[in-house]
């Protein structure tokens, strides 16, 4: 352990690859990503939407996707895979293959030439075979690197030797048919596994007649198809016919919690997947009818019972509880679905289209991979980790993440990642770091005084541009342009030679400002931002015209309208250009301490990881002992013990001495913002106490419903599922024998009031009815449910229970099971259950010995105080609201508040200290750092001219600003803006701008093409 | 007790309990046309207090045109319904506080349009006014004329949905309440059915008529920029020429400053030298506002402004699908 | 060239619908070469003036676009964008600007064709109503 890297090996760039890179790198953690495929992304930009919100999976993946990209501390390497590891846990060493690529990265311009002129057509992997591309190729259009590679098995050139298309069409001479595969050797601290999931394939299990009817699809095929950027356009049609489906079926459960293929586990996210895909299908064609075919919809995730509700009562999605028993096709292709409900009932439908929502599983040649770390799986060919553990394998200093870990959806998995990342820099040696740009320091010039001296350089891209667009046209039309000093055009803007040259022209010329034409600034701006910096010159007096994407590749037919445009487009950006102004991201000291508020599990948790890592924590928590509901949880599913693993807990945080523990105490107030907070809050003693804190992190938990429904006030028999704990833990049952126990789930969630499932009650009834069992053999077991939701490994139990002879009966929500006495005097009389049989149709009576009722989770009354406090949302549930529910999941939109456990949603232990992990993480990106970066583009104000309104406060997300209470003004907190200027746009006294974008830059943008457009027709 | 009597006593009350430090009501102005603005601090001052057709003024306007004067001052104030729904925006956008200020609603009949009244007297000078109610008798050299009301009010009292002050500490005398009103969307509806041409045609001749006098702004309770956008030249936002472009712009522009804060006072309509149909933009975006939104400038004051406010399912159906 | 072409300008946000613009065209989707695109953070950045000074210095069309419902970057600057413009949009015609030539959209960074189409559709509308006049100043 003496030699300690700072260095992380990341095998697997899915989201929670990225997502563990990111974290660790803004730690300052030098981190090696390691890609089988060519592309960062891994499975999520396959897919269309993202549930419950229907986001854009690509909308909200990109800037991750290139944030990970660009970071200075992330090497990125695809096509390579990990084929030895060796030492010792602080100082592995990691052999690595990089695969060649046959295209040379760095002369690559991704123009797509070759691609178009290879003859070989190869099944899209991407787009899962519905598509063709080429043996070379880039992997998918938004893929990053966006450079091209060669597919060695079908290239002609290196499989037959001839051809060289691709070399001879090139214009960059970037093909390399000598390229090898290169063997590279890298040492790290530690290893995260993140390789993610590969889709079941459900092509040899006939009887959904995959492969061989054409319109029996997959779910991810389904998902490609409804992708706008997909093979189909978005406009979903049959294989058999190219007519659009008007009623298609959704088939769950497909690879999933079927004992008959040793797949007796949840793959968790395929409901909520199919009722995503239903909503997406009838938003696309509104007369669409749509069915899903399933057991139970586990719709168990924060606010996806709502989705479900949604689907079902407002697109009319329709639910069908029942297994189907046959599909045959019909002469029109279309399929004769034959299912059975729970009565026996059998009945035909005939569908259009049939998707089959197929189940997870680990990707392809983990069992290898785990071999090679040495690794334990468990059954079903999951890394295997332990409940109080979960991103650890068992093997010290390599950690697991994403649905390697066991099948779950995005932000579980960008949960798992932050967690993974808490267990890896302990085996690190991170101190605190400055912010440095990894370069030397270049004095840069003052050009305040300076009329505006703007250079053009307009990019050929070899053909690209200059193919449709007369780039040299353009560059002479520019010389004209008011304060153009100088223009010309150029072959590659982008290559080393001419960033060179751009330099070398703003020393001959005095340029103060650069214009470049090319492609688009979302890839490039920060590259030639770079460039006229490294001349001296303010990285934001830098401006694009984007003429290739946005002009010469959308107009590839008419040449002089797109050469038109280009100097339209080039005209405008020399307008905003001549007012652009020197923009400084200055520096926000951070205080290196964290507040965590509560001290329940998810709150030590957090606490012990924030504080192993060298910080001090103040803990602050209402109540006179640390635990808070864990103390009422005696045994786990897995057989591990909770009250041991509690005490532990507790004792590390009580002996640890970076942890303050304030017990007894309330939260007044807390101000600042990030790096810098001030709380004051009453001790144990009655007295306040101020601390200052660079973070906070929000742990407050939930509580037990309290319910009065099924006689619960009324009757000793009647108990919570927290109660039946205690009970089975202190074996103190209730007189008499214990024959009958009916288990009542969803009480209090699911219905008006609480519109939310809380999650962890099917698998705690589950468990608790198990050690039942082992301690009162004899009991008959009844579960009164609406959907057994034991998501994951927890299926495995449940079918064990139901083996064992407990009995099922669903209800609904209007026909709920009914609890009276047998002796209404008598305290302690057995009660009667009457519980509707909906497979005999008929009431089924049974009186019982205990009626044990799953009540739900409710949020803490606390949380509306503190989220005034902290100025951070909570949704209509009462739960804290995340900066974003898929990506940034214990965030705030504020930034230096972080959330985690019950205070987001209800989760189980295992779940909790996960996040727990992931929020101290996501803490010590910030208490790394001795300061942050405020943005440069951020809002200014003119106090002159602001009349206090507070619209601006009114419409800003990140609480960034605000109206001063004494001079009525609004005063912008430089650490919170995110520039986005909306405030700006809402201020009528004009007292507010955007930095970057002022209004004054924005109007000579708007302006700049006046003259040519009143002279009306061209 | 009359309105006038009634709004005498509670402001002496007011005062003489220190309730307020100040009152800010009306007083019979110098020309009889117009009543002028009373500022109280004494019992006495409190007897010349009145409240009748004349009484245009929407007295708000101290509160941010003349801002520092009453910071941290208890300030009593007499309001119509429209002063009324001024006074809650005030208050939500946080130019006064609510405990700073004492509401005294006085039950509103509509105040006179001068340029009704002098159309009536076929531009005699009138030298005395008297509000009967019903009628309106004006005398001046030579004559005397009983009006009838309704002919001689404001185009935006005709239209006025809400009389009288929605939030009041008290109200003087009976509240209306909600007045329905079908005439008020009528015009705009009327003008909605041209073509699109046409619609262009009257705008310019309108808007052609103004003389960036900007006495529209400058008396508009819910103008109070430091410096109105149209006098900013670092950058300049909009030109400042009489063309009509610019005179429309800076009208659309104005109109959408106020959208949901206009209270439709008809202040600027009463004050333009051009007698430009102003309200009717005005009433078209309250519409709009209120259509889409569910708001209406001023009336909840535990709302917040319609344009500093959102939802997430809002109805978009201009969005091209 | 003889043919009277339409000048449109597009104010974009980057994260979505400038992203889409781009994909539109690495996809070689091609559309009319009208627009002129302006990139904005945000469509909550999009002061109604904006619009109403390109309409005066000429162009034929403008078109503001940014996240879909729920996808904003800025987590709702895209909601305080809607409001003004669904304000703005009936005033504008109200007034008599024809309805074709003020157009809003949502456009994420996966609709490509989206994009395209909604280009496309705007410049027929464009091009429908001839050369803008009403809000232009004449110099």
């Amino acid at each position: 352990m003496k030699n300690k890297k700072n260095t992380v090996l990341v095998l697997g760039a899915g989201i929670a690859g990225i997502q563990a890179s990111l974290d660790l790198a803004e730690m300052g953690v030098e981190v090696h990503l390691i890609e089988g495929t060519p592309t960062i992304g891994g499975r999520m930009p396959q897919l269309d939407k993202t549930f419950p919100t229907n986001d854009c999976s690509m909308c909200i993946l990109s800037p991750k996707m290139s944030e990970c990209a660009r970071h200075p501390l992330i090497t990125i390497h695809i096509k390579s895979t990990l084929e030895e590891i060796s030492g010792e846990p602080g100082a592995f060493t990691c052999r690595v293959i990089e695969q060649a690529k046959y295209v040379d990265p760095v002369k690559c311009v991704s123009c797509g030439l070759c691609e178009a002129k290879c003859p070989v057509k190869i099944d899209d992997e991407f787009d899962v075979g519905l598509r063709k591309t080429k043996a070379i190729s880039r992997y998918f259009l938004q893929s990053i690197p966006s450079e091209y590679t060669i597919n060695p098995s079908h290239c002609l050139y290196l499989t037959k030797g001839v051809c060289k298309l691709c070399e001879k069409v090139c214009p960059t001479g970037a093909i390399n048919y000598d390229d090898k595969d290169r063997e590279i050797e890298i040492s790290a601290g530690a290893v995260i596994l993140a390789t993610g999931i590969d889709p079941f394939n459900p092509l040899g299990f006939g009887q959904y007649g995959y492969h061989r009817y054409p319109n029996v699809v997959t779910s991810l095929e389904f998902e490609r198809m409804l992708s706008a950027s997909g093979p189909l356009g978005g406009h979903v049609v049959r294989a058999s016919d190219d007519k659009p489906p008007k009623k298609i079926a959704f088939l769950q459960c497909i690879g999933s919690r079927d004992e008959g293929i040793d797949r007796n586990y949840c793959s968790s996210a395929c409901c909520m997947f199919a009722i995503k895909q239903s909503i997406i299908a009838k938003e696309h064609s509104k007369d669409l009818d749509a069915s899903i075919f399933y057991m139970d919809i586990r719709a168990f995730g924060k606010d996806f019972d709502k989705y479900y509700d949604k689907a079902e009562n407002h697109y009319g999605v329709k639910f069908k509880r029942s297994k189907i028993a046959d599909i045959v096709e019909l002469p029109d292709g279309s399929l004769d679905l034959k299912y059975t409900f729970e009565n026996g009932d059998i009945q035909h439908e005939v569908f259009d289209l049939v998707v089959l929502s197929i189940g997870l599983q680990p990707r392809t040649g983990s069992r290898k991979l785990a071999d090679k770390l040495d690794i334990r799986l468990n059954k079903f060919g999951f890394c295997h980790s332990d409940t109080f553990t979960p991103q650890e394998t068992t093997r010290q200093g390599v950690f697991v993440c994403g649905a390697m870990n066991n099948p779950k959806d995005i932000p579980e998995s960008v949960v798992s990642a932050s967690g993974a990342v808490a267990g890896a820099v302990k085996f690190l040696n991170l101190g605190r770091h400055d912010i440095s740009t990894g370069e030397e320091e270049i004095i840069e010039k003052d050009v305040s005084g300076e009329r505006p001296r703007v250079g053009v350089f307009v990019c050929h891209c070899g053909i690209n541009i200059a193919g449709v667009v007369d780039v040299k046209n353009v560059a002479e039309m520019a010389k004209d342009l008011k304060n153009v000093e100088h223009s010309e055009d150029v072959m590659y803007a982008c290559s080393t030679d001419c960033l060179e040259l751009i330099k070398e022209r703003i020393e001959e010329h005095g340029l103060n400002r650069v214009v470049v034409a090319a492609c688009t600034p979302r890839t490039h701006e920060p590259l030639f931002r770079d460039t006229i910096s490294g001349a001296g010159l303010n990285p934001y007096l830098f401006e694009m015209a984007n003429i290739r994407d946005q002009c010469s590749w959308a107009h590839m037919n008419e040449p002089e309208l797109a050469t038109e445009k280009s100097k339209d487009l080039v005209e405008m950006a020399v307008g905003k250009a001549r007012n652009l102004t020197p923009l400084k991201r200055l520096p926000i000291a951070i205080d290196p301490e964290a507040l965590v508020v509560g001290g329940g599990l998810a709150g030590m948790t957090c606490a012990l990881a924030i504080a192993d890592a060298g910080h001090q924590v103040f803990m602050v928590e209402k109540e006179s002992s640390l635990g808070g509901n864990m103390k009422d949880i005696f045994f786990n599913l897995d057989g591990s013990d909770p009250q041991q693993f509690l005490a532990e807990t507790i004792r590390k945080v009580e002996d640890h001495p970076e942890i303050r523990v304030f017990l007894n105490s309330t939260i007044e107030d807390i101000a600042g913002y990030v790096g810098n907070f001030r709380t004051m809050f009453t001790n144990g003693s009655g007295q306040q106490e101020e601390l200052t804190h660079g973070v906070v992190v929000v742990a407050t938990g939930g509580s037990e419903h309290k319910t009065t429904e099924y006689l619960y006030d009324e009757s000793s028999r009647v108990i919570t599922q927290k109660e039946f704990e205690r009970m089975l833990q202190e074996e103190k049952f209730p007189p008499g024998k214990l024959r009958e126990v009916v288990f009542v789930q969803c009480v209090g969630s699911r219905e008006e009031g609480r519109m939310y499932c809380s999650r962890v009650c099917c698998s705690k009834a589950v468990k608790n009815a198990r050690q039942l069992q082992s301690k009162k053999s004899r009991a008959n077991i009844y579960f009164a449910y609406r959907d057994i939701r034991t998501y994951g490994f927890s299926e495995q139990y449940y079918s064990e229970l139901r083996n064992s002879g407990a009995l099922f009966f669903r209800y609904t929500p209007d026909n709920k099971p009914e609890v009276e006495k047998v002796h209404p005097d008598d305290p302690e009389s057995r009660v009667r259950v009457t519980l509707f049989d909906p497979v005999l149709e008929k009431d089924v009576v049974i009186e019982a010995d205990l009626v044990v009722l799953a009540t739900a989770i409710d949020p803490p009354e606390e949380n509306l105080k503190l989220a005034k406090m902290l100025k951070i949302p909570l949704n209509s549930d009462g739960l804290f609201l995340e900066a974003h529910v898929k990506l940034r999941p214990v965030d705030f939109a504020t930034d230096g508040i972080f959330v985690c456990g019950l205070a987001h949603s209800p989760k189980d232990m295992s779940e909790s200290i996960a996040q727990a992990k992931a929020a101290g993480s996501r803490a010590l990106t910030f208490l790394k750092k001795n300061s942050i970066l405020a943005e440069g583009t951020i809002a200014e104000v003119r106090t002159d001219r602001c009349s206090g309104c507070g619209y601006c406060e009114d419409v800003c997300a990140y609480a960034a600003i605000e109206i001063d209470p004494e001079e009525g003004v609004a005063v912008i907190n430089d650490a919170l803006c995110k520039g986005c200027g909306a405030c700006v746009a809402s201020c009528r006294c004009g007292a507010l701008d955007l930095r970057g974008f002022t209004n004054e830059q924005l109007f000579s943008v708007f302006d700049a093409l006046e003259i040519d457009a009143v002279e009306g027709i061209v | 007790m009359n309105t006038t009597d009634n709004l005498r006593k509670t402001i002496k009350t007011l005062i003489s309990e220190k309730k307020v430090d100040l009152f800010l009501g009306w007083e019979k102005g110098s020309l009889p046309l117009s009543a002028t603005p009373l500022f109280v601090t004494t019992g006495e001052q409190a007897e010349r207090a009145i409240f009748d057709v004349t009484c245009g003024n929407n007295l708000s306007i101290y509160f941010t045109k003349d801002k520092k004067q009453y910071a941290n001052k208890k300030v009593g104030i007499a309001v119509k319904g429209c002063d009324a729904r001024s006074v809650v925006l005030n208050i939500l956008e946080k130019q006064i506080k609510r405990e700073d200020v004492v509401i005294v609603g006085v039950p509103c009949n509509g105040v006179l349009d001068k340029k009704k009244v002098l159309a009536a007297t076929e531009g005699r000078e009138v030298l005395e006014l008297v509000d009967n109610g019903d009628t309106v008798t004006v005398k001046g050299k030579g004559f005397e004329l009983s009006l009838n009301r309704q002919e001689i009010l404001s185009s935006s009292c005709l239209a006025c949905i809400y009389p009288d002050a929605q939030e009041y500490d008290f109200f003087m005398g009976e509240a209306r309440g909600e007045v329905p009103n079908e005439e008020r969307v009528k015009e705009i509806i009327d003008f909605q059915n041209l073509p699109d041409s046409d619609r262009w045609e009257q705008t310019r001749a309108e808007y052609q008529k103004c003389i960036r006098c900007y006495a529209c702004r400058n008396v508009c309770p819910s103008c109070y920029c430091n410096v109105c956008f149209v006098d900013q030249n670092d950058p300049k936002w909009i030109g400042s020429t009489c063309e009509y472009t610019d005179s429309v712009i800076f009208h659309v522009i104005r109109n959408l400053h106020v959208a949901g804060r206009c209270v439709e006072c008809g202040a600027c309509e009463r004050a333009c030298p051009m007698d430009i149909n102003l309200l009717m933009m005005n009433r078209k975006v309250a519409m709009e506002v209120k259509d889409r939104f569910g708001d209406v400038a001023g009336l909840d004051i535990n709302g917040k402004p319609a344009m500093s406010d959102f939802k997430e399912d809002e109805k978009q159906k201009f969005i091209m699908g | 060239m003889s043919e009277w072409q339409p000048r449109i300008l597009a104010i974009l946000c980057n994260w979505c619908s400038y992203a889409g613009a781009d994909l539109a065209g690495v996809s070689r989707m091609q559309y009319p070469p009208s627009i002129r695109v302006v990139r904005v953070p945000c469509s909550g950045r999009v002061d109604p003036l904006f619009i109403l000074k390109s309409l005066q210095s000429g162009f034929d069309g403008v078109l503001v676009s940014g996240c879909h419902p729920g996808d904003c970057h800025y987590i709702s600057g895209n909601y305080v964008a809607r409001r003004k413009f669904a304000v703005l949009k009936p005033l504008l015609e109200f007034i008599g600007v024809e309805p074709g030539r003020v157009q809003f959209s949502w456009i994420s960074a996966g609709e490509g064709d989206r994009f395209a189409k909604v280009v496309t559709r705007i410049t027929e509308d464009v091009r429908e109503l001839g050369p803008a006049t009403r809000l232009v100043k004449k110099l």
